[in-house]
């Protein structure tokens, strides 16, 4: 049984659906497509379908394939009538078997509405008026009689690609979080391999400032939003693609969401906020993350993969609050070449990954300093008191208020126990304020180091309050209800 | 004890330069990093930073050998 196939004999829905029966399949689902006896206000009283068959076949399999890949079915298959049809006759008969019927309906209608978009089948309409004439199928009015098709034989032709990658980069679902320099980048190079179908995230609107190193939109694009243009842009290069522009601001909510529908995140963002967003949600959701920050003439890539156990992003960088320290691309001026090979490194990693090639990165960043043409890896293994570990483990209970405000001497007074939680070397660098602390590392503190009392209220203290936080709501969760964050940390204290 | 030193970002923009072979007697990356702190003025605060000793991330406390090549890594969130 091919996944695609064309017949001249009628269609039997019963005997086709046949060899989709598995004990494991406990939703079915059918389409079929018939002839009407009306189009466009003309009486039809039947049809002739013709086709360029070896290629429709090839790609209505690839179809077929995709879609069942894509929303985890179980099988599926297609068959399109050719030659004369009368009105009523079934022209196309698309079948679904899954676990279950969610998947089996949202399976069945990318099916049918791709096989509608993409394949180059014609049919000639007979009319009741004794007149007839060749209609072409969306495909056609879509591209144009004669246009060509995206061609990716050049990629094909590498042997780790092949037909079975390229299908695998039509069934793949990525996610770009940004689409300024590194965005363009990245979206161009994922949407020339085939990546079928990319999610577009970005609130902001274009600014004449950008156009630089963001060679996806143009001049008459300023005032639009990124995601937007970005993907009509993309559109009109690769029609192949289900692209999807998302212009909500990119939160916590959003990102379990869209992170979790995704194969890969890749994180184009410009603010340390946004960047441990996306490393927490691809850590909870165990998807694969590439991340990349440029400054000036220079930039930093690493690749996150809970889905291999390794190192994150908090692992190196135990805190999200350090923007404003460092300078962005408006305060520190950038070179459209740097988004531009960083952006393109990540694609490279993002296709690595879909594809199984060999050298992915993990557990290591890459510092890029293009004015050197330098190129170095950091052994950036797991950090056993990562931070992450909060993450890792799914504490996800922001809706506890944990946090107090006080000065920290107040504390000391009013009897709290107070537990400093930072690493010693940032103790060294910047002493507690107070005496009569204790000292306790966040790692040895996730590893049960902290004795906790029931009847002494007790005050965990890092430098800004979010790993104070994070520790509290993980006592809090094993039953340690008397446990506070000091909010702020130590930055919010008076000097 | 000479070693090799390598500046990214904000730390290269404050010292004025890429590449540093220091002659030093500072033990861990943490003194080497307070000594050339006062020297460049580096704003920024180590606890804000991360080192690598020899291409891997590392302990600040790390015992320094002549010939080591460190590398103090600013973040950078840039896109």
């Amino acid at each position: 049984m091919n996944a695609f196939e064309f017949s001249t004999a009628p269609i039997d829905g019963t005997a086709l659906a046949a060899p989709l029966a598995r004990p494991a399949a406990g939703g079915f689902a059918a389409f079929e497509g018939r002839v009407r006896d009306l189009n466009e206000g003309r009486r039809v009283t039947a049809l002739d379908y013709e086709a360029f068959e070896s290629l429709a076949t090839a790609e209505g399999a690839r179809i077929v394939e995709a879609a069942v890949a894509r929303h985890g079915a179980i099988a599926g298959r297609c068959v399109h009538r050719l030659g004369p049809l009368a009105v009523g006759d079934v022209a196309i008969w698309v079948g679904v078997a899954a676990a279950h019927r969610a998947e089996a309906f949202a399976a069945c209608r990318e099916i049918i509405d791709a096989i509608k978009h993409r394949l180059p089948i014609w049919k000639k309409e007979h009319y009741a008026d004794g007149d007839s004439g060749w209609v072409n199928c969306e495909h056609a009015a879509a591209q144009g009689a004669g246009a060509a098709a995206f061609d990716y034989s050049r990629q094909r032709t590498l042997p780790e690609v092949g037909d079975a990658g390229q299908a695998r980069l039509a069934a793949a679902r990525v996610l770009v979080v940004g689409a300024g320099g590194l965005g363009c980048a990245v979206l161009a190079s994922l949407a020339g391999a085939g990546v079928g179908e990319i999610t577009i995230v970005d609130h902001d609107v274009i600014d004449a400032s950008n156009l630089h190193r963001q060679p996806l939109y143009a001049l008459a694009d300023v005032g639009r939003r990124k995601a937007e243009a970005a993907a009509m842009r993309l559109a009109a290069y690769n029609p192949e693609l289900s692209l999807r522009p998302v212009t909500r601001r990119f939160d916590a909510a959003l990102a379990a969401e869209l992170v979790a529908a995704a194969d890969v995140v890749v994180d184009c963002t410009d603010n340390f906020a946004t960047k441990f967003l996306v490393n927490d949600a691809a850590m909870r959701a165990g998807v694969p993350a590439v991340l990349a920050s440029i400054y000036q003439y220079e930039g930093q890539l690493q690749v996150v993969r809970p889905d291999r156990d390794g190192s994150c992003l908090r692992c190196q960088w135990p805190e999200p609050t350090r923007d404003g320290l460092v300078g962005n691309c408006a305060e520190a001026g950038v070179l459209g070449p740097v988004p531009a090979v960083l952006g393109q490194m990540q694609a490279m990693e993002v296709l690595k990954l879909l594809l199984d090639l060999p050298g992915q990165l993990e557990n290591e960043i890459v510092l890029v300093d293009l004015l050197a043409q330098d190129t170095r890896h950091l052994a950036a293994p797991r950090n056993p008191g990562c931070a992450g570990r909060c993450v890792r483990f799914g504490a996800a209970t922001a809706a506890i208020d944990v946090d107090v405000t006080l000065p920290l001497e107040a504390a000391a007074a009013a009897g709290y126990r107070i537990v400093d939680i930072r690493e010693p070397m940032e103790c060294e660098f910047e002493p507690m304020p107070v005496s009569g602390h204790e000292a306790v590392p966040l790692g040895r503190l996730l590893d049960g180091g902290l004795q906790v009392e029931g009847s002494r209220p007790c005050l965990l203290v890092c430098a800004h309050g979010v790993r104070s936080r994070a520790a509290a709501e993980f006592l809090r969760a094993r039953g340690h209800a008397n446990v506070w964050s000091l909010r702020g940390g130590l930055a919010a204290q008076a000097p | 004890m000479r070693v090799n030193l390598r500046y990214y970002a904000l730390l290269r923009e404050q010292a004025g330069r890429q590449l540093e072979i220091v002659d030093t007697a500072a033990a861990t990356p943490a003194a080497l990093y307070a000594e050339l702190a006062a020297r460049h003025g580096f704003r920024l605060p180590a606890s804000q930073l991360r080192v690598a000793v020899n291409a891997a991330f590392c302990d600040w406390q790390r015992p320094l050998e002549d010939g080591d090549e460190i590398v103090f890594i600013p973040p950078v969130a840039g896109g």
